[in-house]
């Protein structure tokens, strides 16, 4: 019964990281860039969110239809952030060495995250919303009600991501960058707009997340490392640029993190991830779904 | 330091270009002697009577740092396999020393000692596993480790989970002093007598192309994970050490992210895959923070993150890449740019081939 709980609860949180993940798969497979600074937009989207509640409501809480609509808010901010961030810092770097690209992102990743604490301290916020409890029980599994709107949300965002992929021009244009960049350029597509284009993309979809993450667990300066770790994990395990795959490596992460915090304790549910990740470089880098990147 | 590479009249009449090349040249009896000069240097304060205090600290901080940083290069920048995790090896170096010093009363140097040989044997059993990865999945995956080690002194109870142990009574300030120094200059031998053997040969040629160096023959598994094993050892001194300097460790000072992107961009700003370049990044950042730190707190790690992107974008050779470089661009222009550019020149694995004397061309 308990694991039943604990596998539902995983599956709701998973579907957030799994929505973090894809963003992250998205610039990895178009860019090919390991986007350290990740996990920050995440936390600049929680921020954006929080932020726009208080300038509305005097304080971080709100009604759930005033803190839905902050998420737009957030999710637009964080397009133009990541659409920056490829045009200033990344192009200088893509085609030099692989390291200097992992740098340049670490690099933004320390100064925001530093720039994050100077602005707003390092204590951890949340948002609250009125309706919050109390939680839904079906068939004696308790659901708050925000990890489900959370959950929704998040997979709503993933969605509207593929079919922005799958169904317009640009989206188009972003699949033929990811396949072969030369033979994008020679058909008249602008490579270094569409890539600063995937950045946004990515970023906007972390931010829209971020604003959940508040909703449902807090928000802190120096979480992001811990997302784009968590990404890495997934990405690897589903496979690099298969959305699908990140999808069920998502869930399946969480799961596994809920049922390590049930049954062993929650202290030990990083430890795990990280040490999953280890283990699933050197025994399957080419991940369940993904064709597999050699390098 | 960067911007004198711009400035190059004022530069060329300081040092001529020809003489930059043979300052760095790895392997002649000048690099001996700048060593054995600064160990000289370096040993001076105390002796001159500088026992405590805040210079001592700093400069005790920054042969710690300049450790690391030529720990990291000797993987990351000599072999080529960029860690982003070095830092796992300090924190268990600290923890072992730390845990051997006061849960079990052992004497300082000894438990210094084992600190070096627990990260060792720590990093041959994790670099069998990673040294297998390349690229964006080792930096990864040694940024996991570092993590997971984090993560799990944090709740051991050993470690004294995330309130960490104290650490009285070691030894005082000019011991540290000493030892710092000490590790440093020694491990500069090292890295600068390995340069000119087979064995610095082989590691370069791994970064270069593991797959040819492969197929001549190298083993270069074991030259990779030997590499790993010395860069460890180091890194485990250092961390030995700087548990009972600092008199306190917890999971966040043991095994600290932010200084394992410190250190590598001490490498890099320095230059990487020399000798010189670590120690000199070390010893010039490490300043910089430490002003910061005491004009600017909390700004320090903004600085940070912004010099590595800084660094990467407009020095991705760092400060001895780049005087190099210009050398060997000058060099090429007095000798009428006629014949084509020196490759071998850049790897500075060349004794000096006796640059042409005279060097008057400011």
């Amino acid at each position: 019964m308990a694991a039943t709980q604990f596998i539902v609860n995983g599956l709701l949180v998973g579907a957030l990281f799994a929505a973090v993940a894809v963003g992250f798969a998205l610039i990895w497979g178009v860019v090919d860039i390991i986007n350290l600074a990740h996990g920050e937009m995440v936390m600049l989207g929680g921020y954006t969110s929080y932020w726009a509640l208080t300038l509305v409501t005097g304080n971080a809480e709100g009604s759930p239809i005033l803190f839905l609509a902050t998420i737009p808010i957030a999710i637009g901010a964080m397009f133009v952030v990541g659409y920056a961030l490829q045009r200033v810092l990344v192009s200088q770097v893509i085609g030099t060495d692989i390291f200097l690209t992992l740098l340049v992102t670490f690099g933004a990743s320390i100064a925001i995250q530093q720039l994050a604490i100077q602005a707003w301290s390092a204590n951890p916020r949340s948002i609250q919303v009125s309706f919050a409890s109390p939680s839904f029980t079906v068939g004696g599994v308790v659901v708050p009600k925000m990890k489900l709107v959370a959950f929704v949300g998040a997979i709503l965002l993933t969605v509207a991501l593929y079919a922005f992929l799958q169904r317009t021009r640009t989206g188009r244009a972003i699949r033929a960058v990811s396949q072969n960049p030369e033979a994008a350029a020679l058909v008249g597509i602008d490579v270094e707009r569409t890539r600063a284009i995937t950045f946004g993309l990515s970023s906007a979809i972390a931010g829209g997340v971020g604003a959940f993450i508040g909703v449902i667990l807090n928000i802190q300066p120096q979480m992001g490392l811990i997302y784009t770790l968590k990404s890495f994990v997934i990405v690897v395990f589903g496979g690099v640029g298969s959305i699908p795959g990140a999808m069920v490596g998502g869930l399946l992460l969480g799961s596994v993190e809920e049922l390590v915090a049930g049954f062993i304790s929650s202290q030990w549910t990083l430890a795990v991830s990280f040490s999953l990740l280890i283990v699933l470089l050197v025994v399957k880098p080419k991940g369940l779904f993904g064709e597999g990147v050699s390098e | 330091m960067s911007t004198e590479t711009d400035d190059s009249g004022a530069l060329r009449s300081l040092v001529p270009p020809e003489q930059i090349d043979r300052l760095f040249s790895v392997c002649d009896a000048h690099g001996w002697k700048l060593l054995a000069a600064g160990a000289v240097v370096g040993a001076l304060p105390p002796v001159l009577g500088l026992q405590q205090g805040y210079i001592m600290t700093v400069l005790s901080e920054m042969y710690l740092f300049a450790v690391l940083a030529l720990s990291w290069d000797i993987v990351g920048g000599q072999t080529g396999y960029p860690s982003f995790g070095n830092m796992a090896f300090f924190g268990i170096g600290a923890y072992t020393s730390g845990i051997l010093f006061k849960d079990f009363a052992v004497a300082f140097p000894v438990a210094f000692l084992v600190a070096g040989v627990v990260a060792t044997v720590f990093a041959l059993f994790i670099g069998a596993i990673v040294l297998r990865l390349r690229g964006h999945y080792f930096a990864i995956a040694t940024l996991g480790v570092l993590l997971a080690a984090q993560q799990v002194s944090r709740n051991l109870d050993i470690t004294g989970g995330a309130s960490g142990k104290i650490l009285l009574n070691g030894p005082d300030g000019a011991v540290f002093y000493y030892l710092f120094l000490g590790l440093l200059v020694v491990e500069a031998a090292v890295v600068y007598y390995l340069s000119d053997t087979r064995f610095g040969f082989v590691l370069n040629a791994i970064r270069d192309d593991e797959g040819k160096a492969t197929a001549m023959g190298f083993n270069t598994t074991y030259y990779k994970t030997a590499a790993w094993g010395i860069a460890a050892l180091f890194t485990g001194f250092a961390g030995g050490a700087y548990s009972l300097f600092n008199t306190f460790i917890n999971p966040q000072t043991a095994y600290n992210g932010a200084w394992n992107v410190e250190l590598i961009a001490m490498a890099l700003l320095g230059g990487s895959g020399t000798v010189a370049g670590p120690i000199i990044g070390a010893f010039g950042l490490h300043t910089i923070i430490e002003l910061v730190e005491s004009h600017a707190v909390g700004w320090q790690l903004v600085l940070l993150g912004l010099s590595v992107i800084v660094t990467v974008i407009a020095i991705p050779e760092g400060v001895v890449g780049s005087l190099r470089e210009y050398a060997s661009q000058m060099e090429y222009y007095k000798r009428g740019g006629m014949a084509a550019t020196d490759d071998t020149a850049e790897d500075g694995d060349q004794p000096d081939d006796a640059p042409p004397a005279g060097g008057d061309s400011a």
